[in-house]
This record gives C-alpha cells, sequence and structure tokens, in this order.
C-alpha cells in the first residue's frame, strides 16, 4: 500500500492540511479576516453570516461549529477575530483549554476594522511562518476521520457512486480509521434498516428518535416531510418513495456497525463509522463533518455539486457520465464505469481509495483549486 | 453494456439502465420477460409478479406495497406502487 504522511501539530493528530484558520467571531469580524486572509499566504478565511442574537439549539450549534472547526487536525493554528472583548475572551480561553495549538486573536471594536486588519495581519504572519516549518510525517490509515456526503442526487447515485463511496468508507473503517455519515431527512423511510447497524438497543434508538424529532419539528411548522419526498425531480429520475430514496442514500455509508449518533457539529470519541443528526443542505453538512474532525470529505454526486470547505479537502465522485462532460471541474472520481461498463462495486471503492491516498498525500480536490471554501455553522433548512 | 440492474437477490424489480420500449425482452435470471410499458433510464420494472398489496422490494429491501397487481416487464412506480412509511405518518 501506498504511504500516508501528514502534519502531526501540538495536540498530537494528524492533518492532511496545514492551514492557519483566520475565524471570525461575528459577522461584523468577516471584512477584517477577510482582508488578513487575502494579505497572507498560508491562512484560510472562515466567512459567516453569523454570531449575532443566535438563540437556543442555534447558538448551541454555532458555538460549538466555531470552537471545534479551530480542533481539526487540518488546522495548524488559528487566529480569531472578534468584534468584542467579552465574547472574544470567551472563545479563547475555551478554545485554548481544549488545544495546545497556537491560538491568537484580535478585536474589531477596540480599534476599527482597518487597524485590526494591520495587528491580525502581524499575528497571521507569524503564524503562517511557524505552520510552514512543519513537514509532512508518516500518518496511518486509522488516523483517518472522513466525512460522508451525498449532494445533488440523480438516478446513478443509488447504483453507482453512493455504494462506491460506501465500499471506500468500509475499506477506512476495516483499517481502524472513523467516518462520519449523516444527514436525517435522507435516512427517512430507512431507518429501521439502519438501525439494525447500531452497535447496541441504545444507540438503535437515538437514530429512530433522530428521525422523528425531524419529523415532529417539521409537522409544528405545518411541513410534512414524508408528503413532500421524494421531490418532483426525484420521481421523474424513477424514485417512487422515501423509502427507496433512503436506501439508496444510506449505501455511501457502506455496511459497518454504527458506533454512535452526533449532534451537529460533534467530535465522536472513538473509532469505527458514525451517524450524525444534521440537515441535509451541502453547506451546513460540510461545515458539521470539519467541525467533528474530518480531514477529507468523500461526496457522491449525480448532477455535480460544486460545493467545498476552508479547511478540509471534498472528493467529488459520481456515475454519471454526462455530469463528468459537463462539468469536469466539478468532478474528481468518475465511477460511471459501475452503469455504463462492468466496473464492480469493490472496483470503484479502490478507485475512490486511490484518489483519497494522493489527496491525502497533497494533491488538491476540485473544490480545493476552485477555492469554493463554504462554511454554515448555523443550519437554516432541515 | 447491460439493459438493466437487479440490485439485490430478492428484488421484485430492476433498475432500466437505458431507455427500453415495449416488446423488448431482457434475460433476468435466466428467464426471458418481455417489457410492457416504455421504461425510462433509471426507472424500474417488475422482474416477478407482485400482487395487489404485497412488498415492492429493491435493494434487498421492502420500498413500499404495490396499489395494483403488477406483471413482469411492468413499469413500476408511482401509479402503482405506494410508500408505508408516508401513511404510518398520517
Amino acid at each position: 500500500m501506498k504511504d500516508i504522511k501528514g502534519y502531526w501539530n501540538d495536540d498530537g493528530k494528524v492533518g492532511i492540511r496545514n492551514s492557519v484558520a483566520i475565524l471570525p467571531l461575528s459577522v461584523f469580524s468577516g471584512v477584517a479576516a477577510l482582508n488578513i486572509s487575502n494579505a497572507v499566504e498560508g491562512t484560510v478565511p472562515l466567512l459567516h453570516p453569523h454570531g449575532r442574537a443566535e438563540i437556543g439549539l442555534n447558538r448551541e450549534r454555532f458555538h460549538r461549529n466555531l470552537v471545534n472547526q479551530v480542533l481539526n487536525p487540518n488546522v495548524q493554528s488559528a487566529l480569531l477575530v472578534g468584534y468584542e472583548h467579552k465574547t472574544t475572551e470567551k472563545y479563547l480561553a475555551e478554545i485554548r483549554s481544549k488545544t495546545k495549538k497556537r491560538i491568537e486573536s484580535v478585536v474589531v471594536l477596540d480599534k476599527g476594522t482597518i487597524e485590526s486588519v494591520a495587528a491580525g495581519t502581524k499575528l497571521a504572519m507569524d503564524l503562517s511562518s511557524a505552520a510552514s516549518e512543519v513537514t509532512r510525517e508518516p500518518m496511518s490509515p486509522a488516523d483517518l476521520c472522513i466525512g460522508i456526503k451525498c449532494g445533488s442526487t440523480d438516478g446513478t447515485s443509488g447504483i453507482a457512486s453512493n455504494p462506491a463511496v460506501g465500499a471506500a468508507v468500509d475499506r477506512v473503517v476495516s483499517l481502524g480509521g472513523t467516518a462520519i455519515f449523516s444527514e436525517t431527512t435522507e435516512i427517512m423511510g430507512a431507518e429501521d434498516v439502519l438501525s439494525k447497524r447500531a452497535l447496541n438497543s441504545e444507540v438503535a434508538a437515538k437514530i429512530m428518535n433522530a428521525v422523528k424529532s425531524n419529523e415532529e419539528y417539521a409537522l409544528n411548522l405545518g411541513v410534512d416531510l414524508m408528503g413532500v419526498n421524494p421531490v418532483p425531480d426525484n420521481i421523474e429520475g424513477g424514485i417512487s418513495t422515501i423509502e427507496e430514496k433512503s436506501l439508496g442514500a444510506i449505501l455511501k455509508s457502506g455496511t459497518s456497525v454504527i458506533q454512535d449518533v452526533l449532534p451537529f457539529g460533534g467530535i465522536p470519541n472513538g473509532k469505527g463509522l458514525y451517524f450524525m443528526d444534521s440537515p441535509s443542505a451541502a453547506q451546513e453538512v460540510l461545515t458539521a463533518l470539519t467541525s467533528a474532525g474530518s480531514q477529507l470529505i468523500l461526496f457522491s454526486t449525480g448532477l455535480g455539486n460544486p460545493s467545498g470547505t476552508p479547511i478540509s479537502p471534498v472528493i467529488k465522485v459520481t456515475g454519471n457520465r454526462y455530469t463528468v462532460k459537463r462539468i469536469p471541474e466539478h468532478i474528481d472520481v468518475d465511477v460511471s464505469g459501475m452503469i455504463f461498463e462492468d466496473m464492480q462495486r469493490s472496483e470503484a471503492g479502490d478507485k475512490i481509495y486511490e484518489f483519497m491516498l494522493k489527496v491525502i498525500n497533497g494533491k488538491r480536490t476540485k473544490a480545493e483549486i476552485l477555492k469554493h471554501r463554504e462554511f454554515s455553522p448555523v443550519p437554516v433548512g432541515l | 453494456m447491460q439493459d438493466f440492474r437487479k440490485i439485490s437477490e430478492n428484488d421484485n424489480v430492476a433498475v432500466a439502465l437505458r431507455e427500453l420500449l415495449p416488446g423488448v425482452q431482457v434475460i433476468v435470471d435466466g428467464g426471458a420477460i418481455r417489457i410492457n410499458d416504455r421504461i425510462e433510464f433509471g426507472h424500474k420494472f417488475a422482474i416477478k409478479e407482485i400482487s395487489k398489496g404485497s412488498g415492492v422490494v429493491k435493494y434487498g429491501e421492502i420500498i413500499g406495497e404495490a396499489t395494483s397487481d403488477i406483471k413482469p416487464g411492468d413499469h413500476v412506480h408511482i401509479n402503482n406502487l405506494i410508500s408505508l412509511r408516508v401513511r404510518r405518518a398520517h
């Protein structure tokens, strides 16, 4: 097997990228964060329109996502760009208590945007310089945590890209690694099947409850999720029922035992396969999967989906040959041979796995090259 | 290139991998089936008799219930298949 190497950080964890995260703590410090990041090589901005007056569950999710992004192994160090002192100090103290990485901060309300950019640029230069001294050292597949996502699904997803991704996921898990799949609305109708793969009855109940509470939340808003799914384009593509749609979607998780159910952006406390209770919009799921510690993400798509993350590479896999021809700039791995030729699931899984190893060792994915750095720490949809 | 895919051993439907027109014959598990309707790419057709009220099986799992008697070669879709999950939720 090919050797893989990554960047070991001060937490004793290994990243496959070596970024300095420039993290605005509020919508108002986004401009400063963007300017700092534009000025300094080796940094990535995590721009978002939040951090003011969120309440309840969304406040909790926002907070968890911001803190956990910095903990992701792909982040070597971070600059927090706060808006006001109290909140900035609170984040700084909490993050420093959870990581040994170097974390710096500036506060925009102190001296205004222009001077915060100047001060932040100096700090970020220093962080970037230190990060660039870290070199790639050997790591093992057991050090991997991969996120799993599907989006812009079509008739090819359930018979090609999803099972192919599932085969690659099985391989990572069998080598001692960790994998996380999510999208609660995409397991509706298949939760009975999925819960049979749970580690124990407690985890099985968590899976069933995730679906139930999602359904009830929507019903309280006057929306019957069962009545609107499958959506018209799914039906046109040949999908008849919610069971059929979800049974196709869960194939991307492979066949491993499900260890536990994570909250949106929560970090798993062991190895193996996990399910995350989350909405299904790509930018929200990708954010939550990187918060959970995914160093890379396998993304199964039919029609092609451009999305990426600021800190973890996203590998797009499709079984749709026409998508590969139409928008090659959004596809990394073509498994259309599963439909149009005699490519087997295991063969397609190996193709994805081999590509993954290259990405781990530094090959850039299409979303990375195009700087698709969507970041959405507060979910809006279901 | 295959005309269709039977995904799991116990499935009673298969997925068309290209458009199949009425009258076309496909060989499923050694037996010939004559296609009765136009089956578009990605759509399903029955490969066994499925009587009204019994389960339609894809991925080796029940994806819903037949709302009429379905013959091998028939298009299986929202016209003759209903979700059991939707009924349970209401």
